[in-house]
């Protein structure tokens, strides 16, 4: 049997639980035997999910340590042979995944979003060149697969009942560390725009008053958000960031003001109910998306509909 | 104290040109940028050379041979050194044949520190320093919003990094590699005036497959490891919508709609 590796990394792990949707559809044709690689510490094992679960112990490498969890992976799989790898596109994992990739000598392929099968192999899918294609890109080396994908991406719905075989592994060769933690500080008052539901984002053609929708976002109850356009003119912060490599967001209402809608920008849209766009450009990709589309200024539409939602308020009051 | 800073220019991404015969980019003629990244990197290195003088800081780049005078460009900011890898034998490297070509100019060269940016905005893998830094034996963080005053002084590096919900302060020893974000705001100095049209050619070498001595297997399309088999265009289904103006009405139409959807607290 064909056997895939997870790596759940610690405050991750419903999303790398997620990542059991890649390997399925990748074994499509012949299912894996599937195993899940965590660290020890305060991480919850996801038993039941996996046919085996992993923990690197003895010592287990902290979780910025990426040389040592390599090195512990590498050997992992020079017993176990696997012939699929995913890792989450965390931001650690970003530095694990190609890491891995180099010392296993195998090719990676990065923020997968899709998965197709071609004449019994698996393609795996991603954006191009600002959206403007979706290439199916394969390994022509040899085994393992390999591939990260975002958080939010894909989605199990299988099996949560599996007799899970759980075991320690301790690791062999230990590396000196370099990298050395000093301290962390966990960000205050830290709220994200994937658990918020109105979003009301900025693009390209609101750069100008980007710091106007604010007003707009507290009345709806909602949270600002941005496009990539937004984030690389460094009006707004990456965290904010919709899209491939950004974050993927379902909110029920998502405003689109001065967004053009890459196709990456549509890859952080899953499941959104309701899109209103504002932009000057009707014929806009986003527009195509939209229930309503405002042809004009996003700014213009920002004032002018926070007028209308005051004095709606004032009214009532 | 000598810093390599890895420097990637990168396709104004509204204007690129894709060969859908071969699957590859044309990097050729283009115009290209230095990505935003790697220039905070590079602008953070020269700061330090102004501040202290036993600092030497080397450009390397990977690109056709027409991205010469955007490198020479990154000498009159006050680089005292580029490096122009380029040879028509890599062209169409993936992000593994690329790595190992440039660990194996890196192999040989001396530095304290290579430098470089966290994200590239064009492919956005971030693949490539992590695997030289593979490839090198070093380590490697990234995400580097801050570095330390004193950083360098004894042979380690203390800085901040920044993660989603969390910042992080590390200590490294040297040598490593370290990716910087853009939001460092490190910012490149201007060309001096007198330094505008200054001669830097002397202080440029271009390294190409005879210096490396690849075979073709090794680099190139088939040096690569991941192979686009396909490329379509993304087909998407129009959704049946209302279009209005930005006027009253238009104004109107989108508030009914909110409050007729619950979204009005």
């Amino acid at each position: 049997m064909k056997k895939a590796l997870v790596y759940i990394e610690n405050g991750y792990e419903a999303a790398a639980i997620d990542l059991l949707e890649v390997v399925r559809q990748v074994g499509q044709n012949c299912a894996f035997e599937t195993c899940a690689l965590c660290l020890g510490g305060n991480g919850t094992a996801p038993e039941g999910y996996f046919d085996r679960v992993i923990r690197v112990v003895q010592p287990s490498p902290e979780w910025h340590d990426v040389l040592s969890i390599t090195n512990a992976i590498e050997e992992l799989h020079e017993r176990d042979d696997f012939d699929c790898i995913v890792i989450l596109a965390t931001p650690m994992g970003r530095l694990l995944a190609p890491r891995l990739a180099m010392r296993l000598r195998v090719g990676l392929v990065a923020d997968v979003t899709d998965i197709r099968l071609q004449d019994g192999e698996a393609l795996m899918v991603r954006p191009a060149f600002d959206g403007k294609i979706l290439a199916g890109i394969v390994s022509t080396g040899s085994k393992p697969l390999m591939m990260s994908v975002r958080p939010g991406v894909f989605s199990y719905k299988g099996a949560r009942d599996k007799a899970t075989d759980k075991a320690d592994f301790i690791p062999m060769r230990a590396s000196p560390r370099q990298v050395e933690l000093l301290e962390a500080t966990k960000k205050k008052t830290f709220s994200d725009i994937r658990d918020c539901e109105v979003l009301i984002s900025g693009g390209g053609g609101i750069i100008k008053g980007f710091d106007q929708i604010q007003p707009l976002a507290d009345e709806l109850r909602g949270m600002v958000s941005a496009s990539r356009r937004a984030v690389d003119n460094q009006i707004a912060p990456r965290s904010i960031q919709v899209g491939q490599s950004g974050k993927m967001v379902s909110p029920k209402l998502y405003l689109a003001l001065g967004i053009h809608g890459s196709m990456q920008h549509f890859e952080g849209l899953r499941d959104v109910k309701h899109i209103v766009c504002a932009n000057t450009d009707r014929y806009a990709p986003i527009c195509s998306q939209a229930d309503i589309v405002v042809e004009g200024d996003a700014l213009e539409f920002v004032n002018r509909l926070l007028a209308r939602i005051r004095r709606g308020k004032e009214s009532k009051g | 104290m000598k810093i390599i800073c890895l420097a990637k220019f990168i396709p104004d991404v509204d204007h690129f040109v894709y060969d859908y015969e071969r699957n590859v980019l044309v990097r050729e003629n283009m115009d290209l940028v230095l990505n935003p990244d790697d220039a905070c990197a590079l602008a953070y290195a020269l700061a330090l050379k102004k501040n202290r003088q036993d600092v030497e800081v080397e450009v390397l780049s990977m690109a056709p041979l027409s991205l010469l005078p955007n490198l020479k460009e990154l000498l009159r900011l006050g680089a005292d050194r580029g490096v122009l890898i380029s040879d028509a034998f890599f062209s169409g490297s993936d992000t593994y044949a690329t790595s190992c070509i440039i660990a194996r100019y890196l192999a040989d060269a001396q530095y304290d520190v290579i430098l470089s940016g966290t994200h590239a905005l064009d492919g956005d893998t971030e693949h490539v320093p992590v695997q030289v830094a593979e490839l090198l034996g070093l380590d490697h963080m990234a995400y580097i919003v801050r570095f330390d005053d004193d950083s360098f002084l004894n042979g380690t590096c203390v800085f901040e990094s920044e993660f989603d919900n969390a910042n992080a302060r590390f200590r490294v020893r040297l040598p490593c590699v370290l990716g910087v974000l853009a939001e460092s705001r490190y910012k490149l100095p201007f060309v001096r005036y007198e330094n505008l049209d200054l001669n830097v050619d002397d202080r440029v070498t271009v390294v190409t497959n005879e210096e490396l001595g690849f075979s073709h297997e090794e680099v190139g399309i088939a040096g690569s490891l991941t192979k686009v088999a396909s490329t379509w265009q993304p087909q998407m289904k129009k959704k049946e919508q209302v279009i209005v103006g930005n006027d009253d009405e238009g104004i109107e139409t989108v508030f009914q709609f909110l409050k007729k959807e619950g979204y009005m607290p």
